[in-house]
């Protein structure tokens, strides 16, 4: 829940580092001046003081709450000047906003968790969640998908999580070059080597629409429900409050209702994947 | 029931101004305005049918700052509350919508509540009615019925008055020397006056074919691919005009501004007819061609706001008709839905 008086003031925040992971792609180390603690999946809106705000998910550990990370990817007027802050500046964060995943729910179950692009920093920040739950699932994997090697987030962070004996992972670029020795195609192309119960399992997809629509198709066909499905929905949430009225899919708002939404719930919604 | 002349009226509007900022309607031409009010005019029209901005410009402004710097205070929160005059019904049923928006929510708009707590509403019958009027197709009668704090019914001279809440009640009881008990004539001569807008109303209804509300389940899910969304929306010059001018329509756009003194965060409304309004950073458009943003309108309206909130938000009273420069006339509109069977 939103605790601030005031809904649209973004609390003052330090920038501690800024983390160059991609030709395109930053994650900054922030800290604000009050604590936030947000859930897993749940959004942050981060201000460029007078520039605007943009909505990020966290990518780092939801129980930590003096710091955050926010990794961003430069597509716009706003992450543009993300890019270009430096250690030592003053930005704003407002939130958390959205629901989050529900990850009691996922107990006792196979949990298939499915990533693209830029969608690993929601999922890092998901992931570290569910590896300190570790034990409480009766299976975990991981399947990740980039364009190309260069454009791989948290590679270093990745290839330490496939040490892991709790985790099954798989991962792919759409183009390959010398230095990738894996799987060369689509994340959908990884995903038939999951040996999961898919009529009882989660699956949990975050990436572009486009990597989503074809996931969310791919899943289905292998039997997951469609109630098991958990998308993050990519929409222009503004207030984060359910009242600015950018970011409706049918008669919820991605922001307050989501972003993360059962597919079960807005499948039949028109415009979902545009 | 009691009775307030027309000069002790003027007399309880300046005794206002000292704890309100009072605003009035005046006519223009054959338009009707807010203004602020100094002292009685001749253009002053407390009857009659409601004015050309919607009431909710007292409520979330076009254009307000709702955060300065990093400060969790709320700004301009000393400023003095509203007195708003001669608003009509159909303004008022727009409250059952930005209610919920704003409200009735689990998130509260610190700025929205604050103005309805504070703001003062004396409303008041409409006294006739203009071509583009259809409440009743709503359900709304063209006489306030809740959600005012006094109403007035203007009968030659002088109003028959009504409170609707407990702040009208106090005001009557501070004040109540300007007031006196509405003899029986007087009220029956109200009741006379209320039955004949209503007729005219439905008139108007008849004349142009409205259909009512309870024809509306449905219409949007049915013609969701109809032809009918790129015909009507052939005209439309995306000003955004229906949307700033509708008592129901929310939307708004915040964006930050900054010098070296200050930094504030506005909000200003926006308007879903806009291309870029559901784009996000990426480029991704849900919404990329026009006559999807009229469909979308629409779905808000008939579709949305009814499963959310019970309501259709829309309350009759013709303002996106007499504003839109391509003459897109939402009874129109409304009409071919309900045929399209």
């Amino acid at each position: 829940m939103y605790r601030s008086k005031n809904p649209y003031r973004p609390i003052k925040t330090e920038v501690l580092d800024v983390i160059k992971e991609t030709p395109t792609i930053k994650t900054l180390k922030l800290r604000p001046e009050e604590p936030i603690s947000f859930k897993t999946g749940q959004f942050i809106e981060l201000t460029i003081p007078g520039i605007g705000e943009a909505p990020f998910t966290p990518s780092s550990k939801p129980f930590v709450t003096d710091e955050m990370e926010v990794t961003v990817m430069k597509v716009g007027k706003v992450t543009e000047e993300i890019h270009r802050l430096k250690k030592g500046d003053t930005v704003g964060l407002r939130g958390p906003f959205g629901s989050g995943y529900p990850l009691d729910d996922f107990k006792g179950k196979e949990v298939l968790v499915v990533g693209g692009g830029c969608g690993f920093a929601p999922l890092r920040s998901l992931m570290y969640s569910l590896f300190g739950m570790s034990g409480e699932f009766k299976k975990l994997f991981f399947r990740g998908g980039c364009k190309n090697p260069s454009e791989f987030l948290y590679k270093q962070e990745i290839e330490e999580w496939t040490k892991r004996e709790d985790l099954n992972i798989a991962l792919t670029v759409d183009t390959g070059d010398e230095t990738w020795k894996r799987n060369v195609g689509l994340v959908t192309t990884i995903l038939d080597n999951v040996e999961m119960d898919y009529k009882d399992g989660i699956a949990i997809v975050c990436g572009p629409p486009i990597m989503m629509k074809f996931a969310t198709k791919k899943l289905l066909d292998m039997g997951f429900e469609e109630k098991n499905l958990y998308l993050s929905m990519e929409k222009n949430m503004s207030c984060g409050i359910g009242k600015c009225g950018h970011c409706r899919i049918g008669i919820y708002y991605a922001c307050k209702d989501g972003p993360v939404f059962q597919y079960s719930k807005i499948k039949d919604f028109p415009e979902i994947w545009e | 029931m009691h009775y307030i002349s027309q000069n002790n009226f003027f007399k309880l509007l300046d005794a206002l101004k000292s704890s309100y900022e009072v605003y009035v309607p005046i006519k223009k031409g054959e338009q009707r305005f807010y203004k602020k009010y100094i002292e009685p005019t001749d253009d002053i029209v407390i009857g009659e049918v409601r004015p050309f901005e919607p009431v909710k410009a007292f409520f979330a402004q076009a254009r307000e700052i709702v955060a300065e710097g990093f400060k969790d205070d709320i700004p301009h929160s000393s400023d003095k509350p509203f007195a708003i005059i001669g608003v009509k019904a159909c303004d008022l049923k727009g409250f059952k919508v930005q209610d919920h928006v704003f409200k009735n929510h689990d998130y509260q708009d610190p700025f929205y509540i604050k103005n309805r707590e504070q703001n003062l509403i004396i409303s008041a019958d409409c006294t006739s009615v203009i071509d583009t009027c259809f409440c009743l197709a709503l359900g709304i009668k063209p006489h306030p019925q809740e959600d005012f704090d006094i109403n007035l019914s203007e009968i030659k001279r002088g109003f028959v008055t009504t409170t609707g809440s407990d702040k009208g009640k106090e005001l009557l009881k501070r004040y109540s020397s300007l007031f006196q008990e509405a003899a029986k004539a007087i009220i029956n001569k109200k009741e006379l006056q209320r039955a004949k807008v209503i007729e005219k109303v439905k008139e108007n209804i008849r004349e142009n074919k409205v259909p009512r509300e309870d024809l509306y389940k449905g219409i949007i899910e049915r013609n969701y691919e109809s032809d009918i969304w790129p015909e009507e929306a052939k005209e439309c010059v995306e000003c955004g005009a229906c949307n700033t001018i509708c008592p129901t329509c929310h939307c708004f756009l915040l964006y930050d501004e900054k010098d070296d003194k200050k930094m504030e965060r506005l909000r200003i409304w926006d308007s879903c007819m806009v291309k870029d309004f559901a784009s996000v950073a990426g480029g991704a458009n849900p919404r990329p061609k026009l006559w999807m943003r009229l469909r979308n309108r629409f779905e808000k309206k008939f579709d949305f706001f009814p499963k959310v909130a019970d309501i259709y938000a829309c309350t009759g009273c013709g303002r996106c008709i007499s504003a839109c420069p391509g003459k897109i006339d939402i009874r129109k509109v409304l009409t071919r839905l309900v045929g399209n069977v």
